[in-house]
Order: structure tokens, then sequence, then C-alpha cells
């Protein structure tokens, strides 16, 4: 009889252990999905934004306090992107464990390789200036991988039943990002880690010759490694990440400053230079108005592309590799 | 999760080799019989053999990866010589430890984790009034009394001409893992005042919060913002005439629970000493009793549903209650008490687009004001009750990105029910204004504001009306705080 009574007491436990999910909040819904990738079943995931809006500026809702009341681990991306609207969240949800600094509070920009850290003194004069670099990070595919990984280290530490599962889960998607990035060609023969420890180092194009392999090359770096050197436009200065992996050359904003609204000014010269350097993609997110990139779309012959730099941003932007896909596809087509 | 697997297999393995055995003892002879025994038999030893063998390699894995460990430890490898025995770094390990370079390493202000910002606030401002704006709102009838015995104190109202709001000091930080403060100090060219010193618990357990010193109460929705959050340049009436310009600022403390419901449900209740010249106020005359602080208690309480990424919409009630007394001569006076039961609602919609383009915000909220008191020393055995009322709802919309547009419908004295020794039981009218305005935020930092209105007021002197201008330029320097809801 005491043995049942032990054993009902043990079946409990662990049915009560299976249905409690680690309740994960992030931010963005690039973080969703990533850690949704990582986490898989052991995880109930949900994000603050949905993708279709400027992650800059939002508004901190009573329902996003109770989602962060509620929550186990919280994820955001960091560098200052939230800054407008994460502190307040976090304040009113008053749950210690996923406050800033706290071991169940990840921020997912600490492991990735940053651009545009200011090495001067920041003045507002320049505009939106994050002190901490651009914080844009996700749209290196190389940030996204260094992202699970990242996420996955801290679940692994703070979940370590679930260390395995988090460990298959992280090398599953790394090898899906790769494939998507390199082609499956590549990753069989070269191994995914090589491939990108090569193009952090810029000599891919070297190491993929002396293997033989130049022509073999397929995903997006294929897809786009005709088009390196060419300059393209965008609108905010988001897509630095993605030109700088891709070989594009993006200094040409449509903002004269960091989140400064085009000037007529600024527009005209931005005409005399892209006609210069042969422009032929205005680029920027939907959430922005299409005014100015259709006036110099007008004056140079460029194509405005509109395309969601988030997850959930568009249609076919279903998760964070669908959506650098749809980047990918919509920006080399008109290339 | 692969032992388990083993296991079971084992398991199976074995029930299906029984259940041959048996089948074969059924079926034919004890030579078969025997063959299969020593089979299972010679199966069992191989099992055994492989267990001790697989056991003795992981403890000998275990050795070598703690001496390895250990030499590790004693003669840390140089980077870029990568051990033969080790498996390179991976492609995570080593970009962390780049990444870690890139970092830009706390820079100054962050060590101390101090945010300040100033406000600096100028406009400009015009009324065609007959003895100004200040003068006619302080004698609204059934609301003009508080003043007798404020000593000519009005804050900072409005005059014809340029006029510089408050420079406001903002202060915050997280103290401790326990408590965090901040403080607004308002400074004009008369001094300076407190208008918020906070202290508030972070790391209360089961959803509360419990702060205290100078806080700005947390009745009603408009209540909590400082002047530079406002969405006019004005505030309503009903708080100007309830509650003063400022709104209800006291020392005290505040208790708030957030409350563990799936959607948000926040308690609060407070404890004040209750100084508010329009509400709640000790007088200072000898017929007067004296009562110790503290005198004020109130209770609120926010929630709201999810309504999905697009719209928001929030509900408020609040109850005040407390010690009123009134000088009117130096001995006519009362003392009593003051009631006021408010009810709030904001509704926000987010068109997702870009600096608040395509947003709209509905937001109202509505005060009844019960003040019971009694005539005390010339007004002795008489009573001095007055029951009044007031609300305001507004619109905005972002019809551009960083441009607004917003109405304003105010009024005050929908009940507007007096019974005084002075003027026996009377009913007076109703004062009310409309107000447009347009704001410009050329960035988080800075705004432009144009505003423009007309009032209709009921004053002691008679129905006025008057028309209102004002244009607003604001900036905030410093560090620039996250919004509140």
């Amino acid at each position: 009889m005491n043995q049942f009574k032990v054993m009902l007491l043990v079946a409990a436990c662990l049915s009560n252990a299976q249905a409690a999910k680690i309740k994960i909040v992030t931010t963005t819904t690039d973080l969703a999905d990533i850690a949704r990738a990582v986490a898989g079943n052991a995880a109930e995931v949900s994000s603050i934004t949905t993708g279709r809006e400027d992650p800059h500026t939002l508004t901190a809702k009573p329902g996003f306090i109770v989602r962060a009341r509620d929550a186990d681990v919280w994820i955001r991306i960091g560098m200052e992107l939230e800054i407008g609207w994460e502190p307040v969240i976090l304040r009113d949800a008053r749950n210690t464990r996923i406050r800033v600094g706290m071991p169940r509070h990840i921020d997912a920009s600490d492991h990735v390789i940053r651009l545009e850290v200011p090495t001067q003194r920041v003045t507002r004069d320049q505009g939106d200036i994050h002190p901490e670099g651009n914080p844009h990070y996700w749209l290196d595919p190389l940030n996204g991988r260094l992202v699970a990984a990242t996420i996955a280290e801290r679940l692994c530490a703070l979940y370590p039943e679930h260390k395995a599962k988090f460990e298959e889960d992280l090398h599953r998607f790394e090898r899906d990002l790769d494939t998507r990035m390199f082609g499956a060609a590549l990753v069989d023969a070269l191994g995914g880690e090589n491939l990108w420890k090569a193009i952090a180092e810029k000599r891919l194009e070297a190491f993929l010759a002396e293997k033989g392999m130049a022509d073999k090359a397929g995903g997006w770096y294929g897809t786009m490694r005709p088009h390196q050197g060419k300059t393209i436009v965008t609108y905010h200065r988001s897509w630095v990440y993605l030109t700088e992996r891709f070989g594009l050359r993006g200094d040409l904003q449509l903002e004269p400053k960091p989140g400064i609204p085009p000037s007529a000014k600024h527009l005209a010269s931005l005409v005399s230079d892209a006609e210069a350097r042969k422009v032929r993609v205005i680029l920027q997110e939907p959430f922005y108005t299409l005014k100015a990139a259709e006036f110099v779309a007008a004056r140079t012959g460029a194509k405005v592309v509109v395309v969601p730099t988030m997850t959930g941003g568009s249609a076919e932007a279903t998760s964070y590799l669908d959506m650098l896909d749809n980047v990918i596809r919509k920006v080399s087509a008109e290339l | 999760m692969k032992t388990t697997y083993l296991r079971t297999r084992t398991l199976v393995a074995g029930v299906a080799l029984s259940f041959a055995a048996t089948c074969a003892s059924a079926q034919t002879d004890d030579a078969r019989y025997q063959k299969l025994e020593d089979e299972v038999k010679a199966l069992r030893q191989q099992v055994t053999t492989l267990q001790e063998q697989h056991t003795r390699e992981m403890a000998e894995l275990k050795d070598m990866l703690k001496q390895q460990a250990a030499a590790a430890a004693a003669s840390p490898q140089p980077l870029g010589t990568p051990a033969a025995t080790v498996a390179p770094p991976s492609l995570y390990d080593s970009l962390k430890q780049s990444a870690a370079v890139l970092v830009p390493q706390a820079q100054g202000v962050k060590g101390v984790d101090l945010d300040m910002s100033v406000v600096l606030d100028l406009y400009f401002y015009h009324d065609d009034t007959k003895e100004g704006m200040s003068h006619l709102r302080q004698g609204l009838s059934g609301f003009g009394h508080h003043h007798d015995d404020a000593e000519g104190h009005d804050h900072g109202g409005p005059e014809n001409g340029f006029n510089l709001r408050h420079v406001e000091l903002g202060f915050s930080a997280e103290v401790d893992p326990y408590f965090r403060a901040w403080t607004t100090v308002a400074v004009d060219e008369d001094g300076a005042e407190f208008e918020e010193a906070v202290l508030q618990t972070t790391s209360l357990p089961y959803g509360l919060t419990l702060s205290g010193g100078k806080i700005k109460s947390g009745i009603g929705r408009l209540n909590r913002q400082h002047s530079h959050n406002w969405d006019f340049f004005d505030a309503p009436l009903v708080y100007e005439q309830m509650f003063g310009a400022h709104g209800l600022a006291e020392k005290g403390l505040q208790l708030t629970w957030l409350a563990p419901t799936p959607f948000y449900l926040l308690f609060g209740t407070e404890v004040f000493n209750g100084e508010n010249e329009h509400s709640f106020n000790v007088g200072d005359a000898d017929a007067l009793p004296a009562h110790d602080a503290p005198r004020l208690y109130t209770a609120f309480m926010k929630t709201g549903p999810d309504l999905g990424p697009n719209h928001a919409l929030q509900f408020g009630l609040s109850a005040l209650s407390g010690r009123h007394q009134m000088v009117h001569e130096d001995e006519e006076c009362a003392d009593g008490d003051t009631s006021i039961l408010g009810t709030d609602f904001v509704y926000k919609y987010d068109a997702k687009r870009t600096h608040g383009e395509g947003d709209f915000v509905l937001q109202g909220e509505y005060f009844y004001r019960d003040m019971g008191l009694d005539g005390e020393g010339d007004w002795s055995g008489t009573p001095w009750t007055a029951k009044q009322d007031g609300y305001y709802v507004q619109g905005l919309y972002g019809f551009l990105p960083r441009w607004r547009g917003g109405l304003r419908w105010d009024q005050i004295g929908l009940i507007n029910d007096l019974d005084t020794p002075e003027d026996g039981s009377v009913t007076y009218g109703d004062s009310s204004r409309l107000a447009a305005m347009l704001d410009w935020k050329l960035s988080e930092f800075s705004l432009l504001r144009a505003q423009a209105g007309r009032g209709w007021y009921d004053t002691e002197d008679g129905r006025e009306d008057a028309w209102e201008f004002a244009l607003q330029w604001q900036l905030t320097f410093g560090k620039h705080g996250a919004h509140d809801f």
C-alpha cells in the first residue's frame, strides 16, 4: 500500500515536471524563433514584438508586463535596441529572476560580432547612435549562429537536465543555417564551422580555391557572390551586417543621420552619389514611409525593395532562416 | 535516455528469448532445449564481459580527462597553438573570445549607473481674459474657495507672454539589489521644490512593491505623469481644480500588488500626510481642531485585457478619503472630510508604423468629489458641503511620423451643489473647454507644440468665455527614460 502511494507521488512529480515547460519571453521574433529551435519542446517561447513594428519604438503595454512577470527566461537583442521599452516592462513585471545581469536574463549580443562600435565620444548631434555598436546584428547569419550558441549555453547551465537535447537541437539548427548559407555540397565536404571561420577571417574564396571547391558554393553565399562590391542604398543603418557579410557596400542611407528623417537636401546629394555608384537597389523595412525611397528611385532608376528584417514581418518570413532567405532572394533579384 | 533505451531493448530481447525457449521445449527434445540454454549462457557471459570492459574504459577515460584538466590548469596553452590531444576550440568559443575584445569596456557613467535628465520647457502664451487666466481659474464658481487659504501661491499659472516652466531635474538609479530611487526636482525663479523623491523596493516577493517618500499618487491616469509627458501643454480642468496643476503628490507610503492573474491587474493603496490645498488640507486657525498626519488614504486599481499586438486597453478605479479643513476668514472656518471617487480608461491603437504614424489614443477620466465639512468658529453649527465632478476626454492621432494632432474636451461642475454658511444651498453652473493641439517630436529629446483652446467658464463674477493660445518648445537632455504605458 505504502509503495503504491510512493509510486503515485513519483508519477505525480514526473508528470508535473513534464507539464511545466520553461517559459521563455524574447523581445523580438527572431530571438523567439532561434530560442524555439534550440529549446524545442522543453520550452514555451513567445516574443514581445510581432516582427511588424519598429523595434526601437514600442509602447510597454500591460499585457507585456504580465508576460514578463511569468517568464522563466528573458532574452533581448541588447546593445540598447530596446532601451525605450524594455526597462519599463522589466521594472513593472516585478520578476527579480529576469532582471538585467541575472542568469535568466540573456543578452543575445553577448558574443556576437559587432559593427560600428564608436571609438570616439558620441553626442546626440550624431542622431540615434548606440554607444555599444549597431544593434541590428541578427542580419548577419553568423551572428544568428552565435546567438543560438549563446542561448543554448545559458539554457544548458540553467536546465542541465535538458543539456543533451539542447545541444542536439543547437547542432541541428547550426547545420540548417550552414546549409542555407553555403549549400549542402560545401557543408558536407568542408564542414560548417570551417566555412564560417574562413568567412569571418575574410579568406573564404582562398579556402574554397585551395580545396578545389570554388565552383561548388551554393546557398545565400553562392547567390550573393556575383554581386560582391555593388552598392545599395538603405533607409536606416539597419542593414550594415548584411552588406558586410555578403560583400556589398551599404554606406548610403536615406536618413541623413540614424533616426533622423530624410531631408530634401540630403536626398539631393544622395541622388548624385547613388548615380555615381550605379546603385540599383534601395532597401528598407516595411514600417518606414516610401516617399524618400521613391524620390531617389525616380531619379536614379534604382528599384525600391521593401523587405522585413524580422521574423513575422511578412508572410514569407515565417522563421529566422526564412526571413534571411527572403531578404537574400529579393535583394539579389534586383542587383 | 540512452541507457533506458538499452535496458528496454535487453528486456525485450530476454522476454523474446525465454518465449522462444518455452516454445522450443514444448515442441522438441531435450537436446535442443539444452542447446538453447547453452546459447543463452554464452550470450549472458558476452554481455557481462562487454559491461565490464565498458566500465573499465569509462573509468580510464575519466582519469585521462582529469589528468588533462589538471595539466591545462598547471600550464595554460598559449593561444593559437592547439594541443594535439584536445579538439580545437569551436567557432563559438573562439569568436566568444574575440567578441569580448570588441565589446567596449565600461564607459565612465556605466560604473555609477546614475541616470540624470534635465527638462527645459519654454512656452509663449496668450489669452483674452479680462484679468488673466490664473485669476479666472481660481474663481470658477463652486471650485473657487480654495485660494482663500493659500497665500497667493499659485503654481506658475500661465501669464501672457513668454513663460519658462520650471526646469525639471531628474535623477534615478538602482541603489542596490533591494531598492531603487528617483527624484524629480522642479527649479524655477522662486526656488526649488521636490515634485517627487521616491524610494522603492525592487525585490519584494508575491508581486509587491513598496514605495516611500514624496510620491505622485497612483490614482487616475494623468496624475503619475510629469508635465513634460503630458499630451497637451496644460492639465485638464478637473485635475487643476481638484488636485492642482501638478496633481496629487504627497509624502507617505504606497504599496502596490501585481495580482497573479492571466491578465494585467494591479492594486494599490497609499497613506499620505494630506497636504493638498485643493481637497485635503489642514487650516491654520484657532477655532479648528488639530489632526495629526497621516490624514489621507487612497486605493486604486488598474486592469486591462490583452487585445493582441495592435490594441491596448486599460481601466482604472480610484478612491480617496481624507481630512479637509478650510479657513474663509480668521474665525470663519470648517472641518471635516473629503472623499473622491474616480475612474479612467485609455485605449491605444498601434498601427505598427514608425514613430507613431497612424497610432491613435483615446483617453478619459472622471472624478467625483464630496466634501462634508462642519462649520467651526463663527460658522459653528452650520454645515459646509460640496458635491462636484469633472471629466475630460482626449483623442490623439499620429498623422505623420513624429507628428500628432489632438483634441480634448474638458468639463467640470456637471454636479456642482454647495451648501455653505455664506450662500446657503446653491447649484452652480459648469465650466467647459475645448482644446486642439499639434505637436512635432523632432527626436526623442525635443518637441514643438502648438495649442489653441476656447473655454466657457462659470465664474464668481458671471460667465466668461476665453480664447487661449500656446506655443511650446521643450527639450530633454541627459538620459531619456523609457515611457510608461
